[in-house]
């Protein structure tokens, strides 16, 4: 195994799924409207489907998890989102704190569900890549679904299909001057946005232990890309989502590994030092 | 007005903000909160008992965040030791119950947590908590009220260290599980056992995991064994792959690794994939448990070190399966069976004592033998049990994970000397 190709490779990897996370909740705060701490939780609720499916004595198939874990989140957040979120978009402390709550809750649902103990499911096949390197089929699975989501979120923004969401994310008055239903593209950008959250937690499952708090880092994480890169161009977030990822692998193998994490965020705070609205360099309007 | 009494033929046009919508907004999370919470309340309510009728033990551990798989094994072996007891007739001819606190694993709440067991639920003893961190809160706490406090996780050197600069103040803490010292010692032994001549030592970063690092690093010196690579990931968010690719790169007989928490299984992953055959010897842990063993990657061999196994000792023969039919798991053989055993020496030095009273226990613990589950606990002159490969210490086991189970391998004769 030669070093600096596979931390190149699994950099890249690392930071598909940062990217993975962070679209989901680039579409909420550029939809909705809102800063959704609830992310980490779907994520989470996409692990345990991955998990429940792993336990039933069959051979693990991730496409059956991610499909699951999208369709169980894509109902939740929807309900979240129109019960919930709607109600209450325009008082943004409220929604903050409101989400970081059903987070909470439902850290504490899963707990009583399947345990604080870890879960865990078989690691899966991996492959030899160039230059002597190692390719996870977990990190190969979530940088292939990264890819897809961004050209298919691209597709969807430049079609008639992805208008109103265009619309909306630039002015809700004029939106619904023109009849579209704003609440209702509101709760249903949630459920898809937990949705992707959830999928990022049934691709990665394998490679994790799975347990009630496992979205804590991932929620983190995908919040410095969205904010950093700056929301307005998805593959800005894309393309720092894997820069972060190979700073952070470089940086704990050259210095030291609690060295990348430090690292990581003094980056996120030079940037940010330097382009306030983030790297795309658009501010973020909200309409109430 | 809203634009629902203007079209209200027209899916699309509706009221902003609704009544009706805002109450549903608090309805959601309140009923939400009751479902999750109704199981906690009714524990936290269970009958109560006349308090001249019983012994109580705090039992401090953390049951939410990070720590909580531990500290969930923690009470369910403390609840078990209780109920061995008191089917063998209590102590002081009366009942024994535990009082459970949860630290969270935070520093501040294991101190209040303390004081509210002691002056609150009036408690005759206190065991735990499971950090170092947190356990030198407790320590400060136990000792200020002259409350006896069992230690069965916590391995930091600076406890045993404080009792013997401050024996008059820290005379009633007592440590059952092992030091950093003789863990390192057996793991080193293992190392040896093994031929092993060059080790990678991956861990947490936090304070114990550090000390354990630098400590088995110098003990196994004494053997020739060098250390190929020593790297710690941070608890909160660890860079996994690069200490993964750099301990393979590193080129070790073996990876030491010395985080016993759940990022133990997300390292153990992504070491296989990149060296599948290189052993690994956990210090126990998540690693310990058997639940967990049929997805376990087990490309090479995975050793688990462990206070005590089923077939170790009939004791640990027995604990095990009681724990088995209590619980329905087997035990880790690390979170539990110290706990387990802290709360048996406990019952067994009120027995010895023939009272409750903490300086008639301290004097007991000091002077006697306790039988545990892992074998007999006497304490040294820092009050820390005498764990080693000394003829009549305790000594710990290794075991290998196989697919249908745990096999001990050291000591080579399945029992302890």
């Amino acid at each position: 195994m030669t070093a600096l190709p596979q931390l190149i490779l699994d950099g890249i990897l690392t930071g598909a799924t940062y990217a993975l996370m962070a679209a989901g909740l680039s579409l909420i705060l550029g939809v909705v409207k809102v800063v959704n701490l609830s992310h980490g939780a779907f994520f989470t609720l996409g692990a345990y489907v991955a998990f429940a499916i792993s336990s039933q004595g069959t051979e693990y198939h991730p496409v059956a998890a991610v499909l699951l874990a999208a369709g169980i989140a894509f109902a939740f957040g929807v309900f979240l989102g129109k019960s919930f979120i709607n109600p209450i978009h325009t008082n943004y402390f409220s929604v903050t704190v409101g989400t970081l709550a059903f987070s909470l809750l439902f850290e504490q649902g899963a707990q009583f569900l399947w345990g604080p103990h870890p879960q865990i499911i078989a690691v899966g096949r991996s492959f030899e890549g160039p230059f002597g390197t190692t390719v996870r089929y977990w990190g190969a699975a979530s940088l292939f679904a990264c890819a897809a989501l961004f050209a298919g979120l691209r597709v969807l923004l430049s079609s008639r299909w992805g208008l109103p969401l265009q619309l909306i994310s630039e002015d809700e008055e004029i939106a619904e001057s023109v009849g579209i239903d704003v609440e209702k593209v509101r709760y249903l950008t949630f459920g898809a946005a937990s949705a992707v959250a959830a999928v990022a937690g049934a691709l990665l499952a394998p490679s994790a232990a799975i347990v009630p708090t496992m979205g804590r880092s991932p929620l983190v994480l995908s919040l410095i890309v969205v904010i950093v890169s700056g929301m307005e161009r998805l593959w800005a977030g894309f393309l720092l989502a894997v820069g972060l990822g190979l700073l952070s692998n470089l940086g704990a193998f050259y210095l030291a590994p609690e060295w990348s994490y430090i690292l990581l965020l003094a980056t996120v705070c030079a940037i940010l030092a330097m382009r306030p609205a983030g790297l795309a360099g658009v501010t973020i309007s909200r309409d109430a | 007005m809203g634009t629902r009494g203007i079209h209200p033929w027209n899916p699309l046009f509706h009221d902003n903000v609704s009544g009706m919508k805002r109450r549903g907004a608090i309805a959601v999370p309140v009923l939400l909160s009751l479902i999750v919470c109704l199981p906690a309340l009714l524990a936290a309510y269970p009958p109560a008992a006349r308090a001249a009728d019983v012994l109580k033990i705090g039992v401090l551990a953390p049951l939410s965040g990070p720590f909580a798989a531990g500290g969930s094994s923690f009470v369910q072996a403390a609840t078990l030791a209780v109920e061995q007891a008191n089917a063998e007739g209590g102590a002081l001819g009366r009942r024994i119950e535990i009082a459970v606190s949860d630290t969270e694993g935070r520093v501040d709440v294991a101190r209040s947590e303390t004081l509210r067991l002691i002056s609150r639920e009036k408690v005759n003893a206190l065991v735990g908590a499971y950090l170092s961190e947190e356990t030198m809160g407790v320590m400060e706490t136990a000792s200020a009220r002259k409350t006896v406090l069992l230690v069965p996780i916590a391995a930091t050197a600076e406890i045993t260290d404080r009792i013997r600069k401050e024996r008059g103040r820290y005379r009633y803490v007592f440590r059952v599980g092992y030091s950093i010292p003789q863990w390192a010692e057996t793991l080193a032994a293992f190392l040896k056992d093994r031929e092993v001549r060059r080790f990678a030592f991956v861990g947490t970063g936090i304070r114990w995991n550090r000390e354990l690092g630098n400590v088995l690093e110098k003990i196994a010196a004494r053997d020739g064994i060098a250390v190929s690579y020593a790297g710690y990931y941070s608890p909160g968010n660890p860079a996994f792959d690069p200490v993964a690719v750099a301990a393979a790169a590193s080129a070790p007989d073996i990876v030491v690794l010395g985080d016993p928490g759940k990022n133990s299984l997300s390292f153990l992953k992504r070491f296989r994939e990149l060296s599948p055959g290189v052993p690994v010897l956990s210090v126990g842990g998540a690693l310990g448990d058997a639940r967990l063993a049929p997805s376990l990657p087990l490309s090479g061999p995975l050793f688990v070190q462990a206070a005590a196994w089923k077939g170790s000792s009939p004791p640990a023969t027995a604990y095990v399966e009681r724990f088995e039919k209590r619980f329905g798991s087997a035990p880790v053989g690390y979170s539990d069976t110290l706990p387990f055993d802290a709360v048996t020496v406990l019952v067994a030095a009120w027995r010895q004592a023939g009272s409750a009273d903490a300086d008639g226990v301290v004097a007991a613990l000091e002077k006697g033998a306790f039988p545990g589950a892992a074998g007999t606990y006497r304490f040294d002159d820092s009050h820390q049990a005498i764990w080693g490969a000394g003829t009549g210490t305790l000594r710990g086991t290794v075991i290998r994970w196989e697919r249908d189970g745990g096999r001990i391998v050291f000591p080579a004769n399945g029992s302890p000397p």
